[in-house]
């Protein structure tokens, strides 16, 4: 979620750091002799905002106080955790992990330990979806979500797009599109969502290959590919593309400041990833544990997370108190979920077969 | 055995005795001095090269990182790609030549404007010299990224040349005559107005804007030792300005051409921020497929290695072959 790492330097920065610094350590010591929880999460603006909204509503509603730990992200993060859990010594008792993350865990062994689910009641509240059981328990508590949307320029795209399908019209788009470069910037999602039968196609080769020739039809649309954010940032806001994929809440925040874009859900909807909770198999806070993934599934905090971080939240509208227009800034219907399982197993296939297609090799 | 002899003898030896746990000293300093200088190039250089050569032959599992093995298979995917024998592709190859292609092109160009601007520097008073040294170096302290950006928003369009292409009318001009439609096919126009990224124009500009300044500054102290009465002569003899440029200033820096040449082109294999930025994707170089490989989502770190390598060979191969071309050159012809 680098989308709200990069947010934070260029919006927030320091002062909001320095604050929620030093709440955290002048609180320790008051209740030094009371329960903590080490706690991980993507640093800067995420982590700040975790600090300052959600950890103290929850040391105010439990009494244990959450210790912050800083995750540079999902996957370099598991890496340091299979290190620390081979040496015996952990830095962190909960994990946020992005699904693909959670399921190489899970694969790995030893690393991440079963929940017990009877203590985490409001769990009840999420879609069984964001409750991830590889076959020995629930590993993995949805935390938050977010999209990566259809974007356009409404000042040179006068009718939306009522479907992905109208990217691939040459006639409208020709040399205008900013995507990403990367395989699984779940392009190929919403691609199989638009003309296959969804994560059903990523199952076969063959599937995957049918999915990737079709994105090649859109070749002569795509003006960018981007491989950084912020080109697709800039793209948008210089003119040089007029539509494309990119994050959902940055594109509301930058046409909040009033660049011309604009996201959108057409009706096969937009791709959404989430992050989960997951309890090192190391720790032994399994009681402090419960109770923080019960506390984080409560819709209440969920919305407190999608007004102050700007994530999406994890239960249904209705469950919240979010209004209309603060849903619509985090989030929408219908969600493409990615084909998690392909993006793992086949991943050096599914790699350079993308590869080939972009580079036109 | 006179006298004299002996004394002398003596004080010889007497010498002999006092220098010897001096050299001791020095000896032991220099010893320490070597060790210190090899224990460094060791630690900086070799065991970090040798770790790349040995992660190239690690093995990639499916779904997680990489383990240690001894498998050739980084370097046969290089040439034939992961699915071999059912398919076999070219996109790595391909992009090993293009990293070749921009160094050159870029290091080509970089040079022939460069030695012209620093040959008329050259001729200037001392202060103005020191002044452009000064602002040059100073350009050099941007980095990559700085100078992208920059160039960025000149080739953007709503800040930079597309913008000037349609306030000017010049974009409706080519519309009406038809070259629009034409900029279209070569990639260089949307529907709406003219487009120079991406492009192979923009990316080799920018690369040579990176190395322009290492160019000037490293021709300055040949061009400047260049006496000036040989032109002069040559002058007075009535050659021509292009004819004394091709007859005595180009002979007499030749040497330091070909190595700046050769510096400059192995600068730029490493290029990657302005490829990412102004290369279309199937113009993309070998440096920026080993960062996808290695910090991208497969971690995919003995395949990023085993290009490392390939691209480290390469280089060596042109350099080998500038050199030839140097001592062929040093050679009176």
């Amino acid at each position: 979620m680098t989308s709200l790492n990069r947010r934070a330097l260029l919006k927030r920065g320091g002062a909001f750091a320095a604050v929620s610094a030093a709440s955290t350590v002048m609180g320790t010591p008051l209740i030094a002799q009371a329960r903590t929880l080490r706690v991980g999460s993507y640093g800067g603006y995420f982590e700040n905002s975790f600090k300052e909204h959600v950890y103290t509503a929850f040391t105010a509603a439990t009494g244990i106080t959450v210790e912050s730990v800083t995750q540079p992200n999902s996957n370099d993060w598991l890496v340091t955790m299979q290190q620390a859990t081979a040496a015996g010594s952990i830095p962190t008792d909960i994990s946020l992990y992005a699904r693909d993350t959670m399921i190489k865990a899970s694969r790995l062994g030893g690393l991440i330990k079963p929940l017990d689910m009877a203590k985490i009641p409001a769990s009840s509240n999420l879609d069984p979806y964001f409750l991830f059981d590889a076959g020995q328990g629930v590993l993995g508590v949805g935390a938050m979500s977010w999209f990566s949307a259809m974007v356009i320029n409404p000042t040179e795209v006068k009718e939306a797009p009522a479907s992905w399908a109208d990217f691939w019209d040459t006639s409208k788009y020709e040399a205008s599109l900013g995507l990403s470069k990367n395989y699984n910037a779940q392009f190929m999602d919403i691609t199989a969502a638009t003309f296959f039968d969804g994560a059903a196609t990523f199952e076969t080769d063959e599937g995957i290959l049918a999915i990737i020739a079709k994105v090649a039809e859109l070749k002569p649309n795509v003006a960018l590919w981007w491989s950084a954010e912020s080109q697709m940032e800039q793209a948008m806001k210089n003119g040089d593309v007029i539509g494309g994929q990119y994050y959902l809440d940055v594109s509301n925040l930058m046409a909040s400041e009033g660049f011309p874009i604009k996201p959108i859900f057409p009706k096969e909807g937009n791709p959404q990833d989430y992050g989960s909770w997951c309890l090192s198999a190391l720790s032994d806070k399994d009681a402090e544990a419960a109770e923080f993934m019960n506390f984080s599934s409560d819709p209440a905090t969920q919305a407190l997370m999608s007004r102050k971080i700007g994530t999406a939240p994890l239960v249904a509208k209705d469950k919240t108190d979010l209004t209309a227009d603060e849903f619509a800034f985090v989030s929408g219907t219908p969600a493409i979920k990615p084909a998690y399982e392909a993006y793992l197993d086949k991943e050096t296939f599914m790699k350079e077969a993308w590869d080939k297609m972009v580079a036109g090799a | 055995m006179s006298v004299a002899d002996d004394l002398a003898y003596g004080a010889e030896k007497a010498a002999v005795a006092i220098a010897a746990p001096k050299a001791a000293v020095v000896g032991r300093v220099s010893l320490a001095v070597h060790v210190v200088l090899w224990a460094a190039v060791l630690a900086f250089c070799l065991v970090p090269l040798l770790l790349v050569l040995i992660i190239s032959f690690g093995h990639k599992v499916e779904g997680a990182g990489w383990e240690w093995a001894l498998t050739l298979e980084n370097y046969k995917r290089f040439f034939v790609g992961a699915n071999w024998p059912a398919e076999s592709t070219s996109l790595y190859l391909g992009q090993l030549y293009w990293s070749m292609r921009y160094a050159v092109s870029a290091a080509l160009l970089a040079i022939v404007t460069a030695l012209p601007f620093t040959y008329l520097m050259t001729r200037q008073s001392r202060r103005a010299q020191a002044v452009w040294l000064v602002f040059l170096l100073a350009t050099v302290s941007l980095s990559e990224v700085f100078s992208v950006m920059g160039w960025d928003i000149i080739l953007s369009n709503n800040s930079g040349l597309p913008m000037l292409f349609a306030a000017s009318g010049l974009t409706d001009w080519l519309k009406e005559t038809g070259w629009f439609d034409v900029l279209r096919d070569w990639g260089l126009a949307n529907p709406r107005n003219v487009k120079f990224k991406p492009s192979e124009v923009a990316t080799v500009l920018t690369l040579s804007y990176l190395v322009w300044p290492y160019a000037v500054i490293l021709l300055y102290p040949a061009l400047s030792r260049l006496d000036p009465s040989l032109a002069e002569a040559a002058r007075t003899m009535g050659a021509g300005p292009w004819t004394v440029a091709r007859t005595v200033i180009l002979p007499s820096v030749r040497l330091p051409l070909i190595g700046t040449t050769l510096l400059l082109f192995v600068f730029l294999l490493g290029a990657y921020v302005a490829i990412t930025v102004f290369a279309d994707p199937s113009q993309h170089t070998t440096a920026v497929s080993v960062y996808e490989h290695v910090r991208g989502s497969t971690l995919n770190a003995p395949f990023g290695a085993a290009q490392s390598v390939i691209l480290l060979v390469t280089a060596t191969a042109f350099l080998l072959l500038g050199q030839w071309l140097t001592r062929k050159a040093a050679r009176p012809s």
